[in-house]
C-alpha cells in the first residue's frame, strides 16, 4: 500500500521514503499520505529522505509531524535526512523530535 | 440482482428506446436550469429548482441531494423534492453505508430495483414506499462532495439513459454547489479572520506599532497577530500561523487566539503560556499544527521575553545598526508532541529599537531557500517609523507579486525618548 510516486524502499530492516524537491500546498497532501502509509507499516525504523528537498513550507512540515505521530503510535523509530531543508526543520523544532542526518548513509548507520 | 453498478456502458442495465431528439430535449432541459441557476440563484434555490426539474424529467417521485460533511464523513440531506422529511429530520448517512453512502464511497452510480432494509439505511425511504432508486455522486475537483438520487414509488427499472441524465444534472449541480460552498467558506473565513484581528492596536505608553495583513490568493489561511496589555502593565505581542487554509484553519486560529489570551492572564512566563496552549491544542484539536511566537514586554519596554513554538524569530533593528534575527532558541511547533521543552530568550530594548514579527508567507518563496528570504528581510528592516517600516518590508518582500500564502507583519518600536 503505497502512494504512487512515493515507493517505500527497504534497506535491511529500514524503510526509506523519498520526499520531492519541493513540498508545498500543491503536493503536501500526497506527501502526507505517503508518509502516513509508510509510518503504518510496523517497520522498526523509517527514514524520511529529504536530501533532495530544497523547499518545504508549513504544509510539508505538517505532513512530517503527522508521520511522526503515526510512527510513535506504531513504535516505529523515525529519522530524517535533510540538508537544504535543515534550516526550516530547525526553526520549527522538528530536530528536537526527530533525529536529522546529513545523508542517507549516516541515517542508516545510526544506532539510536 | 437487486443492485447494479451502473458505470460505463451499463452492463446488464436495460436501455430504453429513447430517440436521439428526445434525449437532446432532456439534456437541454437540464442545461437550461443549471446555467440559469448558476448566474442568479443561491445555493439552496439552485438545488431546489434542479431537484424539481430532475424529478419531472425522470418521471420520478422523489429527488434528494445529500452533501458530504468532511468533518464527520457523513452525507447530510440538504435538499429534497417529494422527500422533504429527509432534510427536515436531518438525515445523516455515513460514507460506505446505505444506498447514498455506497455511491459516495464507490464514486459510482448505483441503481436499486429492490428497496428494503437490506439495500437502504434510511427508514424514510422505506416509509415513503420507494420501490426503485437511482443515484449518482456529485463530484467537484476530483472529489465526491455529495450524492444526488431520485426514487420511484412504483416498481420500475431505471436504465443507463437515466443514469446519464442524472449524472449530467449532478455534474452541473456539483460545480455550482462546490463553487458556492468554496465562496461561502472563503467569505466566512475572511469575516472570521477580520473579526479576530484587532481593529485598533492598543495604545501603550512608549510603544508605536503598525501592521500589514494580506490574505493569500490561494485560500485564506490561519495567520494571526494579537496585541494586548496585561493587568501588570506588560505588553503582549503574538504572531502565529495555523497550518492549512480555509474556514477550518481560521476557526482553529480563533480558538488558539482566545486560549493564548486566557493563559496570558494566568502567567507572564511566555514559555508557560505556550506550553499550556500546546497541551490544550493537542487534547482538543488533535491533528492541528501551528507555529506561534509570544513576546512579553516589561512595563517600561526596556526588555522583552520571547518564546517561539516553531515560529521564525522576529527581526530586531536598533538605530544606526543593521537589522538582525533575534537570537531566540527554536522550540517545537504547537501540536506535534506532548511535553516539549520551551525556552525563553530575554532581549534588551533600547529607545528607538524596532522589532518586526511576521509569518512565513513573507519570506517563503518556491525556488528560493529560506535563508535568502530571511536575509532579504533583514536588509529591508530599519529602525524607523513602524508604518514606514511595514511599507518598506512589504515593498521589498512582496512588491507586485501575487501572494499565495497569507502574510501578517507586525512592527513594534520603542519610542525614542523625548529628550533624545
Amino acid at each position: 500500500m503505497s502512494v504512487e510516486g512515493y515507493e517505500l524502499r527497504r534497506i535491511g530492516q529500514h524503510g526509506v521514503v523519498t520526499v520531492p524537491a519541493e513540498v508545498d500546498v500543491t503536493n503536501a497532501g500526497e506527501v502526507r499520505q505517503a508518509l502516513l502509509a509508510a509510518a503504518s507499516q510496523d517497520l522498526p525504523i523509517l527514514i524520511i529522505d529529504m536530501s533532495g528537498t530544497t523547499f518545504c513550507d508549513s504544509t510539508g512540515v505538517q505532513a512530517i509531524v503527522a508521520a511522526y505521530q503515526q510512527a510513535a503510535a506504531n513504535g516505529t523509530g523515525l529519522r530524517l535526512v535533510a540538508t537544504a531543508a535543515l534550516n526550516i526543520l530547525t526553526v520549527i523544532g522538528v530536530d528536537q523530535l526527530i533525529p536529522i542526518y546529513p545523508d542517507l548513509e549516516a541515517a542508516l548507520a545510526a544506532r539510536t | 440482482m437487486p443492485e447494479a453498478a451502473a458505470g460505463g456502458a451499463g452492463g446488464g442495465v436495460v436501455t430504453a428506446p429513447v430517440s436521439r431528439a428526445g434525449l437532446e430535449d432532456r439534456l437541454r432541459d437540464i442545461q437550461a436550469i443549471t446555467d440559469a441557476a448558476l448566474s442568479r440563484l443561491d445555493d439552496r434555490e439552485l438545488l431546489a429548482e434542479l431537484l424539481e426539474r430532475t424529478r419531472a424529467i425522470l418521471r420520478a417521485d422523489t429527488a434528494a441531494v445529500l452533501l458530504l460533511d468532511f468533518a464527520s464523513g457523513e452525507l447530510i440531506a440538504t435538499a429534497a423534492a417529494g422527500l422533504e422529511e429527509e432534510v427536515r429530520q436531518g438525515v445523516r448517512i455515513p460514507v460506505g453505508r446505505g444506498f447514498a453512502g455506497r455511491i459516495a464511497a464507490g464514486h459510482q452510480p448505483v441503481i436499486l430495483d429492490r428497496v428494503d432494509h437490506t439495500t437502504v439505511r434510511n427508514p424514510i425511504l422505506l416509509a415513503k414506499g420507494i420501490r426503485a432508486l437511482i443515484g449518482v455522486p456529485l463530484i467537484a475537483g476530483g472529489k465526491v462532495i455529495g450524492v444526488l438520487h431520485v426514487g420511484s414509488q412504483t416498481s420500475r427499472e431505471f436504465n443507463s439513459d437515466d443514469v446519464e441524465l442524472l449524472q449530467l444534472a449532478a455534474d452541473r449541480a456539483a460545480t455550482a454547489v462546490h463553487s458556492l460552498m468554496t465562496q461561502d467558506d472563503r467569505i466566512a473565513a475572511q469575516a472570521l479572520q477580520r473579526s479576530l484581528l484587532p481593529f485598533a492596536l492598543p495604545v501603550s505608553d512608549g510603544a508605536e506599532m503598525a501592521v500589514r495583513y494580506v490574505p493569500g490568493e490561494g485560500a485564506v489561511g490561519g495567520d494571526w497577530y494579537d496585541v494586548f496589555t496585561l493587568p501588570s502593565g506588560q505588553l503582549g505581542i503574538v504572531i502565529g500561523d495555523v497550518t492549512g487554509s480555509g474556514l477550518q484553519a481560521a476557526v482553529i486560529m480563533g480558538r488558539m487566539r482566545s486560549t493564548l489570551r486566557a493563559y496570558a492572564l494566568e502567567t507572564s512566563d511566555p514559555a508557560e503560556v505556550l506550553s499550556r496552549l500546546d497541551r490544550k491544542m493537542q487534547h482538543f484539536e488533535p491533528g492541528a499544527v501551528a507555529t506561534v511566537a509570544y513576546a512579553v514586554f516589561d512595563p517600561g519596554l526596556d526588555r522583552v521575553r520571547i518564546c517561539s513554538a516553531g515560529h521564525y524569530p522576529p527581526v530586531i533593528a536598533s538605530p544606526g545598526q543593521p537589522a538582525r534575527l533575534a537570537g531566540i532558541p527554536p522550540g517545537l511547533l504547537i501540536g506535534a508532541a506532548p511535553g516539549a521543552a520551551r525556552k525563553v530568550a530575554s532581549v534588551d530594548i533600547s529607545p528607538g529599537t524596532l522589532m518586526c514579527f511576521y509569518t512565513d508567507g513573507l519570506i517563503e518563496r518556491r525556488g528560493h531557500p529560506i535563508d535568502h528570504g530571511l536575509a532579504l528581510l533583514c536588509q529591508a528592516v530599519t529602525a524607523q517609523d513602524p508604518d514606514a517600516a511595514c511599507a518598506s518590508v512589504m515593498a521589498a518582500m512582496v512588491g507586485g507579486e501575487p501572494v499565495q500564502d497569507d502574510i501578517a507583519v507586525l512592527v513594534f518600536r520603542r519610542q525614542l525618548s523625548r529628550r533624545w
